[in-house]
């Protein structure tokens, strides 16, 4: 009988899962957390890239739980009445025979258009009273459609496993179909995937099934697909494309989302334009697809998605007046997105010392995580004495400590003298 | 050297302790006379004694116990409506026991206060004036909605004098066993422009180098403790690096979380600062204009002001063209 071996081999307990252990671990917390009571975010929003494991995570979750997974993928909550059938089942935290309940709603991303409108808000209704687990799966939580969604969910972020991740899993799979396969060939299958492990699993399913042995030449002759060549070619066509139609057709090329599409063009717009006139028509061409974006945020219209696109493809393509086409330079991945997440989690750590000063000095926790903080980061690099009567003073926790002295050996000497450590 | 915040350290504890707002000071001594409070607004620039003033008249009425009779709210915190219908409901309408027969809330930087929160509290400032009286402290009374302000006896602070300024910063300096020069006064005084919070920050930030404060210590400070270094950013834009003026402009958005909207209130004053041709200012404000409603409307701040440097770093790019031409 025929059976995917994403399927048969899909893990059953979070252990078996590939990769994505910090991922997993907040997840895990997060169920728990609600034994007590409701915690204070009531849904998680697992998102990521294809493959890499979310569905998967939950079902083992409620597997090794032992919880009932109500399930729900795109089409059944097309629409707000759709969503709110499942009101009931949210609004208790145990089943008719006593067993805990998480609700999945998966493919978030799968929600489109106008026909949608009002989805994404009923589930966010339903988030706000919840009794049980409620767990989102996209692939971009960053969609301006959640916007006012994720201020209500824990966003846990799943990465694509490493190739040698992948890599071990495949070796398993043929360990379990008796399949004698070279490093190499693994190796290859685990690359190509580059860390989704649903398609590297059906590829060595295509290349190997029936088979004793598995070589190098069995697998090398599939062309290596790079994904990242394809944002190239649509970068290039955008950024120096000749005509409006051109530029536009790029987008249907993307693999990617219009809104990380956006982030490419906005990232590498400034070292392919660099006349200061065409820099500040491109630029000015990105703000206005911006002002269009923000359109479709408070108008619930995805029509307007249109002008967003004009704007960032043709426009940025007719900003070229001036500067030639010469030599090459390379394209820049956005850091925006990278900085994002990692300066979300520093300004978290501003606000939480702004509470420890609010308590001792009369100021909100928003401007001593502003007017004061800095002071703070001043001293505690320059003087571990004062530093330490101030973190006792403020009572600060040894993270904040290492936070404010940005420098292991500094922090060390401030726990010390703070008397937070043993000597 | 005590270790400290410093500020807090030397915030006067009684209205007798207060250097300044002397007129203020003589009024609220006379609530004090008479054990009877009315509402107040204090508004003011920050670091003028706004928060210390309705802390030294909480202590001076209800004595040291005076935190069972009080309560702090700050609006920047918690500016919402829930807010005052619990919180400040709940503290308001229970009645003090004492010789005061009333409670003191505070309710700082309350010009954050959101119009339907301020409405709210109208309407709970009047039921329970009985049992509770209000101090509203805010950098602009503008911000606060009439019928709060027509229920308040106003109260307007101003900056400390130079001499009072100097005078309390010599003061924790010699307290402290600091060496504070003459010219690093003068620079802190430039640079905090009499918010005295700010001076003693700076002050104490300066001292924890162990060195004697001069002006240079205290510019260094002072640029290192502010993120916001829009005029540098500008200057980079204008010399032609947008790469890194972008960069500059993501760091203050991202790591420091300063808000779109004052950086771009700073570029607005930036521009008619800077030394480029008259024309040229009310150009560039009409961009910038344009761009602060945009960030009203909720569009992306780095992306906006991203565009508006690309604006700036093409006006350099024409006036210095022109020059030469």
């Amino acid at each position: 009988m025929y059976q995917p071996w994403t399927v048969k081999y899909k893990p059953k307990t979070l252990k078996e899962i590939v990769g994505n252990r910090e991922a997993i671990e907040k997840f895990v917390n997060w169920v728990k957390s609600w034994e007590k009571s409701p915690p204070a975010k009531r849904a998680a929003f697992l998102y990521g890239p294809p493959g890499v494991g979310k569905t998967v995570t939950v079902e083992a979750l409620a597997n090794d739980f032992k919880m009932e997974l109500v399930e729900k993928n795109a089409s059944d909550y097309r629409t707000e009445e759709a969503v709110k059938r499942f009101a009931g089942l949210a609004s208790q935290y145990g089943s008719l025979f006593g067993t805990r309940r998480i609700i999945l709603f998966d493919e978030l991303d799968g929600l489109t258009g106008t026909a949608d409108k009002g989805g994404v808000k009923a589930i966010t209704d339903i988030i706000k009273t919840a009794q049980c687990p409620i767990v989102l799966i996209a692939n971009n939580a960053f969609d301006p459609r959640f916007a006012v969604l994720r201020n209500y969910c824990l966003l846990i972020e799943f990465k694509k496993p490493s190739a040698t991740e992948v890599l071990k899993h495949l070796k398993a799979i043929c360990l379990k179909e008796g399949i004698a396969a070279e490093e190499n060939a693994l190796k290859f299958i685990a690359q190509r995937s580059e860390g989704d492990i649903r398609s590297a699993v059906t590829d060595l399913q295509a290349l190997a099934q029936g088979k004793k042995r598995l070589t190098y030449d069995d697998v090398s002759w599939l062309g290596y697909r790079d994904r990242q060549e394809t944002i190239f070619t649509v970068l290039r066509m955008i950024l120096y494309g000749k005509t409006c139609e051109g530029a536009k057709r790029a987008v249907d090329m993307a693999d990617v989302d219009i809104d990380m599409l956006f982030e490419w063009i906005y990232e590498n717009v400034p070292a392919h334009l660099t006349d200061p006139h065409d820099l500040a028509r491109a630029m000015d061409a990105l703000s206005i697809a911006d002002v269009y974006r923000g359109r479709i945020r408070s108008t619930q219209d995805w029509s307007f998605v249109r002008y967003v696109i004009d704007f960032m493809t043709a426009g940025v393509a007719m900003a070229r007046v001036n500067t030639k086409t010469s030599g090459w330079t390379p394209f820049q991945f956005p850091k925006r997105i990278q900085a994002l997440s990692r300066s979300k989690e520093e300004r978290a750590m501003q606000l939480e010392i702004g509470h420890k000063i609010k308590r001792r000095c009369h100021i909100s926790a928003t401007r001593a995580s502003k007017e004061v903080l800095p002071y703070l980061r001043i001293i505690f690099k320059s003087n571990v004495e004062m530093a330490a009567g101030i973190a006792k003073w403020l009572d600060l926790s040894p993270e904040m400590i290492d936070y404010l002295a940005e420098n292991e050996e500094k922090a060390e000497a401030i726990k010390q003298a703070a008397g937070l450590k043993p000597s | 050297m005590s270790f400290e915040m410093w500020a807090e350290k030397y915030r006067p504890k009684t209205l007798d302790e207060m250097v300044d707002q002397k007129e203020i000071v003589e009024r609220l001594k006379s609530f004090v006379k008479a054990k009877n409070v009315p509402h107040c607004i204090f508004a003011g620039p920050p670091g003028t004694g706004k928060t210390t003033a309705a802390l030294c008249l909480a202590r001076d009425l209800y004595g040291e116990a005076y935190r069972e009779h009080i309560m702090e709210l700050n609006a920047s915190d918690e500016r919402g409506i829930d807010v005052v219908r619990e919180t400040v409901k709940t503290f308001a309408r229970v009645r003090s026991i004492g010789e005061v027969p009333f409670k003191i809330m505070i309710l700082d930087e309350a010009d954050n206060m959101t119009a339907d929160a301020q409405q709210a509290l109208r309407r709970t400032m009047e039921r329970y004036t009985e049992t509770c009286r209000f101090i509203l402290c805010a950098n602009y009374s503008g911000k606060i909605i009439e019928p709060i302000q027509s229920r308040c006896a106003p109260f307007r602070f101003t900056y400390l004098p130079r001499e009072e300024h100097d005078k309390y910063l010599r003061y924790i300096a010699e307290n402290e066993g600091v060496k504070l020069l003459e010219e690093g006064l003068n620079a802190i005084y430039e640079v905090c422009g009499g918010d005295l919070r700010r001076a003693i920050n700076t002050l104490q930030a300066a001292a924890s180098l162990g060195k004697p404060v001069d002006a240079k210590i205290v510019y260094s400070i002072a640029g290192r403790a502010n993120p916001a270094d829009v005029q540098k950013m500008i200057e980079t834009a204008m010399k032609g690096d947008f790469l890194e003026a972008r960069r500059q402009l993501r760091e203050m958005i991202q790591k420091y979380g300063v808000a779109g909207s004052d950086i771009i209130r700073q570029i607005h004053t930036e521009i008619f600062r800077a030394e480029i041709p008259e024309p040229w200012k009310i150009k560039l404000a009409d961009i910038v204009g344009e761009i602060d409603y945009r960030l009203v409307e909720g569009a992306d701040e780095e992306v906006q002001l991203s565009a508006l440097l690309a604006k700036l770093v093409e006006a350099a790019y024409e006036i210095k063209s022109a020059r030469k031409g």
